[in-house]
């Protein structure tokens, strides 16, 4: 989708608040949105990337405007409301209408150490053979489509060079609208020049990018 | 089932935008109710996750790593090849990432990290991002003009340092192995992690200072 949340290379946002506080949470609230959303139960169809999709249809000036933990739980409301498993109402008013939402006991607080002992979700997947070698030209896909991607706008149309082979990967396009299936994953590296000519830059733009939008350049 | 089944996300964003209260600790307060009620959430569960990542989770782990990497040749190369599996072989595995990939800082070349489509980071290792990192300001320019971005943390980069900015659009999760200092010959792991800042990790600082490890 070509939304408001596709940044990289938009210009007029101004200087970076390079003097932000360093602590994990600035509010009490902040620390409070992100436990619940660690600690919510989620819906069995969940997927990462479906969340970064209903994320992503946040009305634009919401998206550029609110704080961010507070577009997550808007994201998990979208999705919950979307599930059948909430009403906007209910949502407004922080009241159930409706019983309990039948998607099994909700995590415990045990839980919390056991996850952290995992070494993290895998997206890895037994996939396809690559199709690309290190040190290949390739030339991305000129545009898009309306779902969820992760071909950023400002690299479509571009020649890069094969980095890095990384193996087979979910498929975020698909992932985001329920199907899992694996493509090779690569990262390919861009003349920052390629991109945007004449502005005397001298750096590269790396991205990790699925099979499917590239061709052999 | 819902009568929003068939509106899109968009569609139901708008809604929520029209019907709920604009203020965030108001949201958070209502959701976290409802959560409760609808038998969804725990509030003792949300308290672990706060305190794991107000407390004990944080740029201090990825310190350790850097610091391991620094005084442990055999270390850095695992860590390098598969980051994954050096980290999880420290004791205390578990806040590893299950796809990081270790980016070295030499004299000749700098790494910066950022993601322009939402704010992927090794949460595991560096805890929540700060929000500058999940901004327009920083996710739009760190690709187009990171030696402006650079130079606005303080970084003035040589002309002839090779520079590489990894966009972050996969699991992948990118951390940087900032340069060791000169000046630190002899100094433990421990007093080498107390120099390690969250931005040299990220790669919006480049220079460590020894002022934090010698005092």
């Amino acid at each position: 989708m070509d939304g408001i949340h596709d940044l990289g290379g938009k210009q007029g946002f101004g200087r970076v608040d390079v003097d932000e506080p360093e602590e994990a949470f600035h509010s009490d609230w902040e620390a409070r949105a992100y436990g619940i959303v660690r600690a919510m139960k989620k819906a069995p169809d969940w997927t990462l990337d479906k969340f970064r999709f209903t994320r992503e249809q946040i009305e634009p000036a919401d998206y550029l405007t609110r704080p961010y933990y507070d577009q997550w739980l808007q994201s998990y409301a979208a999705l919950m409301v979307g599930a059948g498993v909430a009403s906007v109402e209910e949502i407004a008013s922080g009241h159930a209408k409706t019983g309990p939402a039948s998607l099994g006991p909700a995590p415990d607080p045990v839980s919390v150490a056991a996850e952290q002992k995992q070494a993290g979700v895998t997206f890895a997947r037994p996939g396809s053979a690559p199709a690309f070698s290190v040190g290949d030209k390739v030339l991305t896909k000129p545009h898009a489509h309306g779902g969820h991607t992760r071909l950023p706008s400002y690299i479509r149309g571009h020649i890069g060079e094969i980095a890095h082979v990384r193996g087979a990967f979910i498929f975020p396009d698909d992932s985001a609208a329920g199907i899992e299936r694996a493509e090779p994953l690569y990262t390919v590296a861009f003349k920052a020049s390629d991109i945007w000519p004449g502005e005397g830059l001298s750096h590269m733009v790396l991205l990790d990018l699925w099979e499917s939008y590239l061709d052999l350049a | 089932m819902s009568e929003h089944e068939n509106k899109s996300a968009g569609e139901v964003h708008h809604e929520l935008h029209s019907h709920l209260p604009p203020e965030p600790a108001l949201r958070v307060k209502a959701m976290e109710s409802l959560l409760v009620e609808k038998g969804m959430l725990d509030t003792d569960t949300v308290d672990a996750w706060i305190e794991v990542y107000a407390e004990k989770v944080g740029p201090k782990s990825g310190a350790r790593i850097v610091a391991k990497a620094w005084v442990d040749p055999a270390f850095r190369e695992q860590l390098l090849e598969n980051g994954t599996q050096a980290v999880k072989e420290l004791d205390d595995a578990g806040w590893a990432v299950a796809h990081l990939k270790v980016i070295e800082n030499t004299p000749h070349l700098h790494n910066l990290v950022v993601c322009t489509l939402c704010s992927c980071y090794p949460h595991a290792i560096l805890g929540p991002p700060p929000n500058w990192y999940k901004m327009a300001a920083y996710r739009s320019r760190a690709v187009r003009d990171p030696r402006g971005v650079l130079d606005e943390f303080g970084v003035r980069l040589a002309d002839d340092i090779e520079l590489l900015v990894w966009d972050s659009t996969s699991e992948l999760r990118y951390l940087v192995l900032p340069e060791r200092p000169g000046g630190t010959e002899g100094w433990d792991e421990e007093k080498l992690a107390s120099i390690v800042t969250r931005n040299s990790m990220i790669g919006t600082q480049r220079d460590l200072s020894l002022d934090e490890g010698a005092s």
